[in-house]
């Protein structure tokens, strides 16, 4: 089972593992193979599987409470078309995928391995979801099918995302191993931007289908999104630098200088990445449909504040390992 | 590597709730969705006075493919001589659910009592 089987590194570094640097990355194979050997006694028994079932399913309900309690949601799962609610599938199993391969491949899992790792998470967070429901009395019979099947479609949506992170962050909380002192943490800009998508949208979540959004959009006037713009970007700004400085760096330091390697490009890219995602969800949970241009970018702007922190949270589990990163390098 | 029986079981169960919901949805989204088809039934047998008045339980059931939102019913009757107007809004009608209300009354008003649907969003 690929999102329970015990990942050994720390949460960014799978991400940022793919990314990284030459010297990095043979650090992570290194330990990839490592792991295999030591991981491979509780490959066959039963109950590894259960336990790495159960660590998902935890990770999933930690994800995906929140949502499951959201009242906007059970209503979406009613009124969103069937067509919308498949696209929206196939978004977060592409996105569940996605997280399963970044953390699965530095554990050398085939492609094969990862689709089915997939399929389980997509399959179990279905059949929890629909658990929870029905544990909260939001899922009976006298709903009708469509009711039932389009609630659990869009309620599985973040359980799922919790189990592809309970490959990473849970897995790793039980292993003990890496911490903030991981060994090969040197992440390049694009695994940055990865993490920071990826905190950007775990953040997001939560708020993106309240009627908050809507009502903070409506009343804000173009000075207000203005201020929004700027404070957003300006959270940015402050959490790269302070993980710079908790790595010691200096912002041309990091092994190149792109344009992504700047604070001031970092910041920007991290912001446009945080407003599409905020776009995005914005758009599945039915929030912009009726909407003008104007209220659409109300909106995106005031859940991007959310979301923009949730990037720099993000970064900054990853600029926090950099320093150590550096020290293993130099004893590589 | 990763063959034993539980794996199996899960990944089965999986694949058959995955097959379900995405068949269930295709065909929803290919078949495409009927109006929204509103009935209204009074229960007037469950009717029954209580120290605010007088109660009427009622039956909405929305019978199309469709949600509707804000689902506004009325009912009208007369009380004592004179006409009195009872509303009530539904937040969601899904398709093929139904919701019981209960429209209010002074007093048990004399002959029929009328419910309407005023009108509801469709989201």
């Amino acid at each position: 089972m690929g999102y329970g089987r015990r990942p050994h590194g720390q949460y960014p570094r799978p991400l940022g593992a793919r990314y990284a640097e030459p010297v990095g990355r043979q650090a992570s194979k290194g330990d990839a193979a490592g792991q295999a050997t030591s991981g491979g006694d509780d490959d066959g028994s039963v109950g590894a599987t259960a336990r790495d079932h159960l660590r998902a399913v935890a990770g999933g309900l930690l994800v995906g409470l929140p949502l499951l309690w959201t009242q906007e949601v059970w209503e979406d799962g009613a009124v969103l078309s069937p067509g919308k609610l498949l696209v929206l599938l196939g978004i977060a199993f592409a996105v569940v995928a996605g997280f399963n391969a970044l953390a699965g491949f530095r554990r050398d899992r085939t492609w094969a391995e990862v689709l089915v790792d997939s399929i389980q998470a997509m399959g179990l967070s279905a059949l929890v979801a629909a658990a929870a429901l029905a544990v909260l009395g939001r899922l009976d019979l006298s709903l009708g099918l469509p009711t039932i099947a389009g609630r659990v479609a869009i309620e599985m949506i973040p359980v799922a995302f919790g189990m592809s992170l309970a490959a990473t962050v849970l897995g790793e909380a039980e292993e003990g191993l890496g911490g903030p002192s991981g060994q090969d943490a040197e992440v390049g800009p694009m695994g940055r931007l990865v993490v920071a998508g990826a905190g950007a949208l775990y953040f997001a979540l939560n708020i993106a289908p309240t009627d908050e959004v809507r009502e903070l959009a409506a009343g804000a006037s173009p000075a207000q999104l203005l201020v929004v713009l700027f404070a957003s970007l300006g959270i940015g700004l402050a959490i790269v630098f302070h993980a710079e400085f908790r790595g010691g760096l200096a912002a041309g330091s990091r092994g190149g200088d792109g344009p992504l390697e700047t604070p001031l490009g970092e910041t920007a890219a991290a912001y446009a990445l945080a407003l599409a995602v905020s776009g995005v969800l914005l758009w599945a949970f039915g929030s912009t449909e009726g909407a003008d241009l104007d209220a659409v970018l109300a909106q995106t702007l005031m859940l991007g504040i959310v979301a923009s922190f949730g990037a720099a949270a993000g970064r900054l589990l990853v600029g926090g390992g950099k320093g150590s990163g550096d020290e293993s390098r130099a004893g590589a | 590597m990763r063959r034993n029986w539980l794996e199996w079981l899960i990944l089965v169960v999986s694949v058959a709730a995955i097959a379900a919901l995405v068949g269930y949805l295709t065909i929803q989204a290919v078949s495409g969705n009927a109006p929204v088809d509103i009935a209204i039934e009074p229960r007037r047998a469950e009717a029954r006075t209580t120290s605010a008045g007088w109660e009427l339980p009622v039956t909405v059931r929305n019978a199309g493919g469709a949600p509707a939102v804000s689902v506004a019913i009325e009912a009208t009757a007369s009380v004592a001589g004179q006409a009195e107007t009872s509303e009530v809004v539904l937040d969601l009608l899904a398709p093929g659910s139904d919701a019981d209300l209960v429209m209010g009354f002074s007093a048990e008003p004399e002959g029929e009592v009328t419910l309407r649907l005023i009108g509801y969003e469709s989201p």
